[in-house]
């Protein structure tokens, strides 16, 4: 992977080592042990509000509802001991006095009567007034008046012990609305709470396990040996960030591998000397050409052509000069040539030409350009000096040939070509034979 | 399906008949012992206790059935089992606790004393009922007594000379005082609060059954918070009992 390619990835995740990665188990196990932490706390928060809620009810049950009764019905013994003094006071015989004297002196002893100090005291102080009196004296105006703040003691203290009853009632109850009140702000929050954690569950997952897998599934799916490293961001997951780095590495295998394919293609169909096509791969694309020319009716022309005593340019300049010629010549035909024309060493000095869409005719332009181009300017040797070469040049017309037979033409061309003295281009004659051996 | 429905059918079949055929409770009351137990007018058992008793087993959900007996066997007949309950008021002493269940209290008592005037405790015969603390603590004074079967035996007693005074709970007190009979005898009244003699005021239940007491403990509070122990306080009583 080059240098630009890591440049051209942006935001490369290898490079934010630094930035501490987090495994996602541990952080989901860490938001979920948060999570039911809190959730755990507020319930035992909301147990004990409830459980203060069913003590109220437990306390109102047991307790206060049957205190306030005990009140309520000491508050109605104190309104029979005031009805009881006020027949004291207005019997009209000894009996009737009697009577209501032994239910005053009876309430006044009650144990209920004692258990408050308030009711115990009056009570007290009603039976010593309503006993006082000897029997047999009237009662006077004073004793009526004394009676009469006595008896509206009695009626106030039994509301207040009726109020009292009410009172605690209330008290307890506004305990548990309280209570009850609280439960609910507290359910509340939690649901508050419980909803936070969701959204932020959510936000979590989306954005550092969601959105990394979706970038991630598009650099796979986008992911080309020939193109840049993926642009990927620096999750902060370890596990999508290993994924990440894996996807680097493996872009940089597809890309190395795609490097040798390449290296290897070019050796297989490329000739070492010249750089051009092999002849076997200039077979190859001369028979796609011709197949092109023949299915849509196209002119196609094919060429040999053979450096003229290339032999003895071996022989009397070395090997390394006959490799510099070649070279030059294959320089000269692939600078000469149009892109569209096919062109390969057939094999020594010779080299094969396929010239799609052109006529005869055209070809035998070309191929005499390419010889006036060879003749002007000859291969320059390491030495400074000039080698003259010449070149001869067989052409056929392919159109509606095959390619074999083509070749064969061209051939025939060619030594038409050599035999004629060199140096010059030769169309193969359209009713021309089989070659003629040598 | 259909067999585990029959199943549970018959379950239930059975749980209702064994409910059904639950047997009445036999509770022990006294007669004779006006307001708290006596027959009417009509020869119908009725009084506080009997009513209260009624108002506790229909609480509980079970029959009863009443039965009378005197004071002097209340405490036997429960601890020997022959009652499941005595809807009695007996004051809970540590002897009684200790032979029978007591359930809580369901109002408190004191004791009065009747006498012709003039008469001192002790001087005379005192007419009280047997089983009763009153008779206990009469004797346990070295007074004279005169022992009687029934509270409703104290005014004949009173009127034909046999006793000069009597000892008697809180509520039977009241009758006594508002008993027409006795006013001619202009008998005086001195209320006690010796601990002997008030005090808390319980039923008593058959040892062998404390889950009874409890299914009772619970009846009490019941009809004591949904009014039925006050309204039938008020039919026999003339203030509230606590």
């Amino acid at each position: 992977m080059s240098t630009d390619d890591r440049k051209s990835a942006g935001r490369y995740p290898l490079a934010a080592d630094a930035v501490r990665r987090w495994p996602a188990g541990t952080v989901l196990a860490v938001l979920g042990s948060v999570f039911a932490l809190v959730a755990v706390s507020l319930v035992v928060l909301l147990a004990v509000d409830q459980r203060m809620v069913t003590d109220v009810v437990a306390r109102l049950h047991d307790e206060t509802v049957p205190w306030t009764l005990e009140r309520q019905r000491l508050a109605r013994n104190l309104e029979e001991l005031r009805l009881g003094g006020q027949r004291v006071l207005t019997a009209t015989d000894e009996v009737s006095r009697e009577d209501a004297l032994f239910l005053v002196r009876i309430l006044a002893a009650h144990p209920g009567m004692g258990e408050d100090p308030r009711t115990a005291a009056l009570a007290a102080e009603v039976e010593r007034f309503l006993v006082k009196p000897p029997a047999g004296r009237p009662v006077s105006a004073a004793d009526l008046k004394a009676w009469e703040a006595l008896s509206a003691r009695l009626r106030l203290l039994a509301d207040d012990l009726s109020v009292e009853g009410g009172q605690r009632v209330s008290a307890e109850l506004d305990r548990m609305s309280a209570a009850v009140e609280q439960t609910r702000y507290k359910l509340l929050f939690n649901l508050v709470l419980v909803g936070a954690f969701l959204g932020s569950f959510l936000f979590i997952l989306r954005r550092y396990l969601i959105q990394p897998l979706q970038r991630i599934h598009g650099v796979l799916t986008s992911l080309d040996a020939r193109g840049p490293l993926p642009a990927l961001s620096s999750a902060p997951m370890a596990e999508i960030h290993a994924v990440e780095e894996a996807i680097v590495r493996f872009h940089a295998t597809l890309r190395e591998n795609e490097d040798v394919r390449r290296k290897l293609e070019r050796l297989a169909t490329t000739d070492g000397l010249t750089g051009l096509a092999n002849r076997r791969h200039f077979l190859g694309q001369a028979a796609e050409e011709m197949a092109r020319a023949r299915r849509y009716g196209r002119p196609i022309t094919v060429g040999l052509a053979d450096l003229d005593h290339f032999k003895q340019v071996n022989d009397r300049f070395g090997h390394a000069v006959g490799d510099h010629v070649l070279q030059s010549f294959a320089t000269l035909v692939a600078e000469t040539l149009r892109q569209t024309d096919r062109v390969g060493r057939y094999g020594g000095e010779e080299f094969a030409f396929i010239f799609p869409e052109t006529t005869p005719e055209e070809a035998l332009r070309l191929a005499g350009r390419l010889r006036e181009r060879l003749a002007a300017a000859p291969p320059l040797l390491p030495d400074g000096s000039v080698l003259p070469v010449t070149v001869s040049i067989g052409l056929a017309d392919a159109t509606g040939r095959d390619l074999e037979e083509s070749l064969a033409q061209a051939d025939i061309a060619l030594y038409q070509a050599k035999g004629s003295g060199r140096d010059r281009c030769v169309l193969a004659s359209q009713d021309a034979g089989p070659d003629p051996q040598p | 399906m259909i067999l585990r429905c029959l199943v549970v059918t018959l379950a239930l079949m059975c749980s209702l008949h064994g409910h059904a055929a639950e047997k009445a409770l036999r509770v022990a009351v006294l007669n004779h012992s006006p307001p708290m137990s006596y027959t009417d007018d009509a020869g119908v058992l009725t009084g506080f206790n009997v009513e209260i008793m009624y108002a506790l087993c229909e609480a509980m959900g079970v029959k009863c059935e009443p039965v009378p007996v005197t004071l002097e066997r209340v405490v036997d007949v429960v601890a020997a089992g022959e009652f499941d309950f005595a809807a009695v008021s007996l004051l809970s002493t540590p002897e009684r606790r200790a032979r029978v269940l007591m359930s809580k209290p369901y109002y408190r008592s004191i004791s009065v004393w009747f006498a012709r005037p003039g008469v001192v405790p002790g001087g005379v015969s005192s007419a009280v009922v047997r089983g009763g603390v009153q008779a206990r603590y009469v004797q346990a004074q070295g007074w004279k007594s005169l022992l009687l079967d029934s509270h409703g035996e104290v005014v004949t007693a009173l009127l034909r000379g046999h006793a000069e005074a009597a000892l008697l709970p809180m509520a039977t007190a009241v009758a006594l005082q508002q008993d027409s009979r006795i006013h001619p005898l202009g008998l005086t009244t001195t209320l006690l609060r010796d601990p002997q003699l008030a005090g808390d005021v319980c039923l008593s239940v058959n040892p062998r059954t404390p889950e009874l007491l409890a299914r009772l403990n619970e009846a009490i509070d019941r009809i004591k918070r949904d009014g039925r122990f006050d309204r039938i306080n008020s039919r026999f009583i003339p203030f509230r009992l606590q």
